[in-house]
């Protein structure tokens, strides 16, 4: 299937600039491994970075710098060639299989919170705090009702799922904002797996959302 | 001293063919102290700066035979470099994620001699995109880049809106992958 709903030029942007939170920045590389053409509008992004430091007035080197490192030189080694890629194992959580980009996280089961909604917290390395999310849906179930400070990043790992806005099947990210105070309802045809980040807080709404705010800790 | 992007190509490539020093001293002078800046601009203390843009370099030295042309030039392989430093710097857990596509990632296609050359166009491309932008996108285009800063203050920095802010972005950003799309 097709990838229909990408990330904004913002995103890739922010993803070139080095300036996306962990947690959202994970979300967009998964998609970012299934889309080519994002890869190749993220090289865009990224040649304007290379473009921009071309052009950024120097700024002075300690003066020992150059001597410094030409000294660290033989150190780090001769020029290495590029090794062979090791095949990678593939993981499991729960007969989900976890994307590449989670290869660094501590995934731990999915536990229920509601009936047909079933949840693991990722923990990342470097940013225990981070909002990522591994998220089991039943089909035809809503996600708890919830708004956001910030965007909202949703992708698709299996199954699909609306919210108002579009459709979204694998590979599908959709970015909200928090503006958007929506509920995504899951495909009456299956149940749909999604990773989700949040930047900011979420803000659970609704009488299941209340609920769930405790116990998930947001 | 300027360097056009051929020169710096054929100095990385001599740097992976014979571990040219000579080839390295000559990147290190240019780029040091601009990929210093850009980290200083990014919020990073300068004792901090200097000691990353130094790690920058060194990379270079030991990743020259990843360069790939087909993919970038060597100022955008560098701004990564000096990007993902950055990051790890500012995540402790010095693990980074993989969106940032490292030049030890995977080709997409082989090395073709086409792909290169539709690389170097595509940089010099945004290269020209960029200096048609008007003065307030590209100030704004800068401070996205190189500002620790949220929307909010660059918004009091330029006397202006969030709300514009944000939109200026968008259309700067809109407006360069307009000119980028012209150029494949």
């Amino acid at each position: 299937m097709t990838i229909e709903h990408h990330p904004s030029d913002e995103t890739l942007a922010r993803v070139a600039a080095g300036r996306l939170d962990a947690a959202p920045a994970i979300v967009v590389a998964v998609h970012l491994a299934a889309c080519p053409d994002c890869r190749a509008k993220l090289r865009g992004f990224e040649a304007i970075g290379g473009a921009l430091l071309e052009d950024l007035a120097p700024a002075e080197m300690s003066a020992d710098a150059l001597a410094s490192v030409l000294g660290r030189l033989d150190e780090a080694g001769p020029a290495e060639a590029p090794p062979r890629p090791t095949p990678r194992v593939p993981r499991f959580v729960d007969g989900i299989e976890l994307p590449a980009a989670l290869d660094a996280c501590e995934v731990g089961p999915l536990r229920r919170y509601a009936p047909g909604f079933r949840m693991s917290r990722i923990r990342m390395p470097g940013d225990p705090k981070a909002n990522l999310m591994l998220m089991r849906i039943g089909a035809g179930r809503k996600m708890p009702e919830h708004g956001h400070t910030g965007i909202e990043y949703t992708l698709v790992l299996r199954g699909s799922f609306s919210d108002g806005i579009g459709h979204y099947h694998a590979g599908d990210l959709a970015e909200a904002d928090a503006t958007t105070d929506h509920q995504p309802v899951v495909d009456v045809d299956g149940e749909c797996i999604c990773l989700a980040a949040i930047e900011g807080r979420m803000k659970l709404s609704g009488i299941l959302g209340r609920l769930l705010q405790p116990l998930l800790g947001f | 001293m300027t360097l056009s992007p051929e020169a710096q190509a054929r100095l990385v490539a001599s740097i992976a063919a014979a571990a040219d020093r000579q080839a390295f001293a000559i990147l290190f002078r240019h780029f040091a102290p601009r990929v210093k800046t850009f980290l200083i601009r990014s919020g990073l203390p300068t004792n901090t700066a200097e000691e990353l843009a130094q790690e920058t370099l060194l990379n270079v030295w030991r990743k020259a035979a990843y360069f790939d042309r087909s993919r970038a030039g060597v100022s955008t392989w560098i701004f990564t470099i000096a990007r993902n430093l950055r990051i790890d710097h500012l995540r402790q857990g010095r693990v980074r994620d993989r969106s940032i596509e490292d030049p030890t990632d995977e080709r997409d296609e082989p090395l073709s001699g086409e792909a290169i050359v539709m690389a170097a166009e595509r940089e010099a491309k945004v290269r020209i995109a960029l200096t048609k932008l008007s003065d307030e996108q590209a100030a704004v285009v800068r401070l996205s880049f190189f500002s620790e800063k949220p929307h909010s203050e660059i918004a009091e920095e330029l006397g202006i809106p969030i709300g514009t802010v944000k939109s200026r972005v968008r259309l700067a950003m809109q407006h360069l992958r307009t000119l980028l799309d012209e150029s494949t």
